[in-house]
C-alpha cells in the first residue's frame, strides 16, 4: 500500500457511534470480532459477528487467536472429482471483510505470519485472504500471563487499518491506512482534542504498568543464547512435565504449521483436500515414510518449539515468533509457562557472567 | 508471478493445487514400482537431478517422491515408489492411464555444475538409488562434461535391488564404474557382500577432483562421510540428500525444518560441511570410534 503522509490521522468515536458503525459494516459482508464465549461466559472468542451488540471491545485475551480469520483451523484447499483428466476446483478462502477488535499482540502475530507466508515462494492462500480484509485494532488490558512489552509489541499497530483506544468519551481512533479511512468514512466521529490524546496516553501508561511479567533478555540475546548452548537439562525438565498435547501450538497466534489430507465424498468419485493446523509437539510431526521419527524424544520437540520461535524464525525474519500473549501458558495442560521457562534459559546462560 | 506458475496452464495463485498427470506406464516389482508420468498438458517437468515432486492420489493424499529419471531423457518423468503408507500403497497399485496430481519440482538438487569436469561418485543405500539414478543418467547423457562416474550401491538383500536393468547396464557399461553390494546374501548371490563402505575403501579416488553425492538411510551417511574423509576428500565436495517429512514443498508447513533450514527448499541436497553445523542433522554426526 502506498504511504500516505497524512496518516496516521486521529478522531474520536462515541460508544453509540461504534454500534452504528458496526451495524453498518455488518450489512456489507462477513465480520469477525471478539464476543463472549457462549459455552464459557467470562471468556471471549473471535467469531462471526451477527449482531452489533455482541461485539465486546473490552475483553481479555481469547483462547484462540484471530489468525483463524485468514488461516482457519481446517479448510478445503480444492475439490476433485473423477474425470479424464480429473476435475480440480480450487476453493478460495472465506475471510471476513472486516476483522474487528484485534489486540496489539495479535496484530504483531498477523505481521509475523505476513512475513513467513510471504517469504518466497509465498503461500498465496494467506495473501489472498489478507488482501481482502480490513483490520481494526483495539488496545487491551493485560493480565498476569502477558509479557508483550518485553518483546516490543505492546504498542504494535502493524498491520491494522484502524486502531481504537478507550477514552472517557468513547474511543480515540487512529487511522493508519486509506482503507481504514474509507471504512470509517460514514461513521459519526468528532475531532480529537488535546484531552483525548492525554487520556489515551494515560491509558497506555497504565497498561504498561500492568504488564508485570518480563522476558529477562531482549530477543536478540535470547537467540544468541539458544544458539550457543544446548540447555539439555532444561529441555528434559520441561519434557518431563509436558504431555505433548499440542495446546501451545493450537492457541499460538504466531504458529503456522499445517498438514494436508484428503477426504472422499460418499460417492467415492469425488472429494476434497483439507488443510488443518498441525503441532510440532506431536510425536509424528516429523515422521517419514520409512518410519524414522526425527525428534522422537519429547525433549527434542520441546527444544524445537523454543528454537523455532526464538532462534530459527528470529534469524530468518528478524523477529521472534512469540508475541508475549501468554495463550500457550494459559492453555498448557501441565502448567508450563513459556515466560518462566524462557527466563530460566536466560538465567542459565547468564549465570556467573555478571550481567543477568 | 514466476514462483509457482513457471509452466503454462498453472494458475499462479493456487499454491497447493496440483497439475493432473497421467500414468503412462507402471512396472511393479516385489518391493517397488517405477511409474512413468506425463503432465496433462504434455509439458516437461523441468526438473534437475535430485529434486522431488509432491504426488497426489486424489482421495488418499499427497506424498513427496524424488524423481528418478533425468531431464535429459524425455518430457515424461519417472518415480520409484515403495509402498510404505496409505498414499504410496494406493500409488503402487495404480494402473496405466490413471491420473495423479503433481506439484513441483521442489528443492535444490545435486550440484551438477560443481560436478562438471570433475569425477562423480554416487553412493546409494536402499531406495536412495532412485534420486541418484536421475544424476547417473544425467551424467551419462552429458558424458564428455564429466570425469569418472563411480556408482556404489548397497541393497539390504538381492531381492531388494532396485532398477536391475539399469544396474546391469551400468555394470557392463564402460563409462560407469559400478560397485554393487548386498548386506545379506542369499544362496543365489555371487556378488559382493557387506555395507557400502566396503567398496568405498577399495576405490582409488582422485580425491581432489571428486564430488560425492550420497543418498541413503540416516544411519548410512555418517559412515560414508567418515570413509570419504579418511580417503582425503574435501568436506565441501561431499553432498548428502536428506529425507525429511515434506508436505507443502515451499517452506511453509514446518514439517521438514532442520535447525534454521527448510529441507524442502534449502535442501534436500546439502554440503556435508554445512550439515556439520546443524545439531539436528543426525545424518552428519561423526561415528563414535
Amino acid at each position: 500500500m502506498m504511504r500516505d503522509r497524512s496518516l496516521p490521522s486521529y478522531c474520536v468515536i462515541s460508544p453509540g457511534s461504534v454500534l452504528d458503525f458496526t451495524a453498518g459494516i455488518l450489512g456489507k459482508g462477513p465480520v469477525m470480532g471478539p464476543m463472549v464465549r457462549p459455552d464459557q461466559p467470562g471468556f471471549h472468542v473471535f467469531d462471526r459477528l451477527r449482531r452489533p451488540e455482541d461485539l465486546v471491545l473490552e475483553y481479555t485475551t481469547t483462547t484462540m487467536p484471530p489468525k483463524k480469520a485468514f488461516f482457519p483451523p481446517t479448510e478445503t484447499v480444492f475439490r476433485f472429482s473423477a474425470g479424464d483428466p480429473p476435475n480440480l476446483t480450487p476453493v478460495r478462502g472465506d475471510p471476513p471483510w472486516v476483522l474487528l477488535g484485534v489486540h496489539p499482540c495479535d496484530l504483531s502475530a498477523i505481521d509475523a505470519l505476513d512475513r513467513a507466508y510471504s517469504f518466497p515462494p509465498p503461500d498465496r492462500r494467506w495473501r489472498h485472504n489478507r488482501d481482502r480484509s480490513i483490520i481494526v485494532g483495539v488496545d487491551c488490558m493485560p493480565d498476569e500471563y502477558c509479557f508483550c512489552d518485553s518483546l516490543g509489541v505492546s504498542q504494535a499497530r502493524r498491520p491494522c487499518d484502524l486502531f481504537l483506544t478507550e477514552i472517557e468519551r468513547g474511543y480515540l481512533v487512529e487511522t493508519h491506512t486509506r482503507a481504514g479511512g474509507e471504512l470509517l468514512g460514514e461513521a459519526r466521529t468528532s475531532n480529537a482534542l488535546g484531552q483525548d490524546f492525554l487520556e489515551a496516553e494515560h491509558r497506555r501508561r497504565q497498561k504498561a504498568l500492568g504488564i508485570q511479567a518480563r522476558l529477562s533478555a531482549d530477543p536478540g540475546r535470547l537467540a544468541d543464547f539458544l544458539e550457543a548452548e544446548p540447555f539439555q537439562e532444561i529441555w528434559e525438565d520441561i519434557a518431563a512435565r509436558c504431555y505433548s498435547c499440542g495446546s501451545c501450538n493450537t492457541t499460538c497466534p504466531a504458529c503456522f504449521c499445517f498438514t494436508m489430507d484428503d477426504v472422499f465424498h460418499w460417492d467415492l468419485q469425488s472429494g476434497e483436500r483439507r488443510r488443518a493446523w498441525d503441532s510440532c509437539q506431536l510425536l509424528d510431526f516429523a515422521a517419514v515414510a520409512g518410519g524414522h521419527r526425527f525428534r522422537e524424544d519429547r525433549w527434542q520437540r520441546v527444544r524445537h518449539r523454543w528454537h523455532r520461535k526464538f532462534l530459527h524464525l528470529y534469524r530468518r525474519f528478524g523477529r521472534p515468533f512469540c508475541t508475549g500473549c501468554g495463550r500457550c501458558s494459559r492453555a498448557c495442560t501441565a502448567d508450563i509457562n513459556i515466560l518462566d521457562e524462557t527466563n530460566r534459559i536466560i538465567a542459565a546462560a547468564t549465570k556467573g557472567r555478571g550481567h543477568a | 508471478m514466476p514462483e509457482t506458475g513457471k509452466r503454462a496452464g498453472v494458475p499462479a495463485d493456487w499454491t497447493y493445487l496440483p497439475e493432473p498427470a497421467r500414468i503412462v506406464s507402471i512396472r511393479r516389482e516385489a518391493v517397488d514400482a517405477v511409474i512413468e508420468l506425463e503432465l496433462a498438458d504434455r509439458s516437461a517437468l523441468g526438473h534437475k537431478p535430485g529434486q522431488f515432486v509432491q504426488v497426489s492420489m486424489f482421495g488418499f493424499g499427497e506424498i513427496p517422491i524424488s524423481i528418478c529419471s533425468s531431464p535429459t531423457r524425455t518430457g515424461r518423468f519417472k518415480l520409484c515408489v515403495r509402498p510404505a503408507g496409505h498414499v504410496s500403497n494406493a500409488l503402487y497399485r495404480a494402473s496405466e492411464g490413471d491420473w495423479v496430481g503433481i506439484r513441483g519440482p521442489f528443492g535444490r538438487g545435486f550440484p551438477i555444475r560443481t560436478m562438471r569436469n570433475r569425477d562423480v561418485l554416487a553412493v546409494a543405500g536402499g531406495i536412495g538409488l532412485a534420486p541418484l539414478r536421475s544424476l547417473i543418467q544425467y551424467v551419462r547423457d552429458n558424458r564428455e562434461a564429466y570425469g569418472r562416474l563411480v556408482v556404489v550401491y548397497g541393497a539390504r538383500n538381492p531381492s531388494l535391488i532396485l532398477f536391475r536393468t539399469d544396474v546391469e547396464a551400468w555394470t557392463r557399461g564402460e563409462d560407469v564404474e559400478m560397485f554393487l553390494t548386498v548386506d545379506e546374501a542369499d544362496e543365489s548371490w555371487t556378488g559382493r557382500t557387506g555395507v557400502v563402505t566396503g567398496p568405498l575403501k577399495e576405490i582409488d579416488l582422485s580425491t581432489r577432483s571428486t564430488v560425492a553425492a550420497v543418498v541413503g538411510p540416516p544411519v548410512m551417511f555418517r559412515f560414508v562421510a567418515a570413509e570419504l574423509l579418511a580417503k582425503g576428500m574435501n568436506r565441501r565436495r561431499i553432498f548428502f540428500s536428506l529425507e525429511r517429512r515434506f508436505e507443502c514443498g515451499i517452506g511453509k508447513c514446518g514439517h521438514c525444518q532442520l535447525n534454521g533450514m527448510y529441507v524442502c527448499q534449502d535442501g534436500p541436497v546439502f554440503r556435508y560441511s554445512d550439515l556439520e553445523g546443524f545439531s539436528e542433522a543426525v545424518e552428519a554426526r561423526a561415528p563414535e570410534r
